[in-house]
């Protein structure tokens, strides 16, 4: 049973030997101390291909095998991905991207501008209207849009407003005819 | 001879057996060979978006689109989406695993609000303007053509804090129920964005100064770094169920929305990075939009609020927030399996989720 242990039973071990090493990489990290990932995470690559070929030798090849083999590598992609997660949940990794984020904009600014003004002045040469001028164009639309449902929304205040005067004054007048008709008719 | 028919019966059955599977194998195997040469040679645009609307009403790159549907519920439900990222076909995706399809089913007057594709005309679009100036013209809308004089309001993702300003915001709005899908109130549990957005490490200013919108391709990398496997793990599902022509189907569906990112306007992304992730305005009470405070306990309406388990983009914790924050008596939270993706599409979306929104939402409407 210890000599031929499941194809799950391997997994299972090898999937815990991946998170306690992602325990200990934490912690290095956390300490601030760097490690080379393909040294420290190279015994858990073997550790898993070990456990694979086992199960390759261990009995007859069936298409169970398929089924495993499918089952390793998503255990082992949901293992990796949760080292990446906490690896990249640290402030190491957040200072690391803002850096480069960083450095990445240094070179965009300066290569956009250029780039900007450049693909202006040729289009202004060939007589076409440029980014910016049809930018300035729709953004012109769309206040104008705005301003036409702004008058919208008062011509609709407006009309709710006539339709309860003209409400009042039809209720006024119907008032006023019945109590015109309450005069003229005869006593009972 | 007697004994040795009988112990040869059993393993040439097993032989058999393991003999019928193979066979299986190799056809599923002829299938996926078949359907990858179809994917690679002869790539059909998958058709989306297959429940008939109508638009109602557009506002600059905003759609508000009606579905058909039989209206058994009297109150008509605005569904609030995210902002840029991404296309809200997604929730419209195929026949039979489409929750516009699934919500029409059930009777409700949908309504969508597509927020649109931004440009570079649309950079000075703020959290503000689409609170403000957007969602009420929008429900407004709704109570015009549904005739109703109530409506709910469901937000998904990003949907969810902008819904939920805009109903504490306005209390005079008719809301007859709120849901929050998947939708960050405290900013403080948002996982590994909040971690890369610290005002420490990343410069939102120097960042929309310099390129006056988020491309499409940066808001890409962003969402593919939260989750660096994924293309792996997609890749491998698909290979093993390549045999499947409707796994193909929904995957070619699925695939095509997953990489169509769209751009968000730079002043939009200011101000939410810098007051939802940074500042965590909106839970604290300190968020001001058009010069009035945004406060969630102005909220009094039922509320339902659902919250997925392994969501990388609004961690439970966040979402559930929502829940503490309003004053309404009536509210409910309840967590599903899967991230954040799984509530509005794919088999476990119809399975768990849905019908409970749906339910919830029904004795309400």
């Amino acid at each position: 049973m210890v000599e031929n242990p499941s194809p799950q039973a391997l997994f299972d071990l090898w999937k815990k030997q991946i998170e306690d090493g992602t325990q200990a990489w934490t912690k290095l990290m956390g300490q601030g101390q760097t490690a080379d990932p393909a040294t420290f995470w190279r015994p858990y690559m073997d550790q898993g291909l070990a456990a694979w070929s086992k199960v390759f030798t261990q009995g007859p090849v069936t298409p169970d095998l398929m089924t495993q083999w499918k089952q390793f590598l998503d255990q082992w992609i949901a293992a990796w991905s949760k080292v990446l997660e906490q690896a990249m949940g640290t402030e190491a990794f957040a200072q690391a991207l803002g850096k480069y984020l960083d450095q990445w904009l240094t070179v965009q600014a300066p290569m956009k501008k250029v780039a900007d003004e450049s693909a202006e002045a040729t289009l202004s040469t060939l007589g076409i209207p440029s980014r910016s001028q049809v930018v300035g164009v729709a953004r012109q639309v769309m206040d104008l849009d705005d301003r036409i449902e702004r008058l919208e929304d008062r011509l609709d205040a407006l009309m709710t407003r006539m339709d309860d005067l003209f409400k009042a004054l039809g209720e006024h007048e119907a008032a006023a005819a019945r109590r015109a008709a309450g005069r003229e008719a005869p006593p009972a | 001879m007697a004994e040795g028919s009988g112990k040869a019966g059993p393993e040439a059955a097993a032989a058999f057996e393991v003999l019928g599977r193979w066979h299986e194998e190799v056809s599923r195997n002829m299938l996926r060979m078949q359907h990858f040469a179809t994917l690679l040679l002869h790539p059909e645009e998958p058709e989306v978006g297959p429940t008939p609307r109508e638009e109602i009403y557009r506002k600059h790159k905003s759609r508000l689109y009606r579905y058909a549907s039989s209206r058994m519920h009297r109150t008509p439900l605005l569904f609030v989406p995210n902002l840029g990222i991404s296309r809200p076909y997604i929730f419209d995706l195929l026949p039979g695993g489409s929750f516009v399809e699934h919500m029409t089913r059930q009777g409700f007057d949908f309504y969508l609000l597509d927020w649109g594709v931004f440009g570079p005309e649309d950079n000075h679009l703020t959290v503000e303007d689409c609170v403000t100036r957007i969602l009420p013209r929008m429900a407004r809308k709704v109570l015009e053509s549904s005739g109703a004089r109530e409506l709910s309001v469901l937000g998904y993702c990003m949907g969810g804090p902008l819904s939920a300003c805009f109903l504490a915001l306005y209390p005079d709005v008719p809301a007859k129920a709120f849901v929050n899908m998947a939708g960050p109130i405290d900013f403080s549990h948002a996982g590994l964005f909040r971690c890369w957005l610290n005002r420490k490490y990343f410069d939102v200013d120097r960042f929309v100064d310099t390129l006056g919108q988020i491309p499409a391709d940066l808001v890409r990398t962003g969402f593919k770094l939260l989750k660096p496997s994924m293309d792996l793990s997609t890749g491998l599902n698909l290979w093993w169920n390549l045999w499947n022509e409707s796994y193909v189907k929904g995957f070619k569906a699925l695939n095509k929305w997953a990489n169509e990112y769209v751009a968000f306007p730079g002043e939009f992304f200011r101000q939410w990075v810098k007051e939802f992730y940074q500042e965590n305005r909106l839970v604290r009470g300190e968020l001001t939009l058009g010069g009035r405070p945004v406060k969630l306990e102005t909220i009094g309406c039922p509320v339902f609020v659902v919250g997925a388990k392994e969501d990388n983009i609004a961690p439970p914790a966040c979402v559930r927030a929502l829940i503490d924050a309003v004053s309404s008596r009536d509210k409910e939270y309840v967590e599903l399996p899967g991230g954040h993706i799984s509530l509005i599409a794919g088999r476990g979306a119809a399975t768990h989720c849905w019908p409970k929104v749906s339910s919830w939402l029904a004795v309400r409407s």
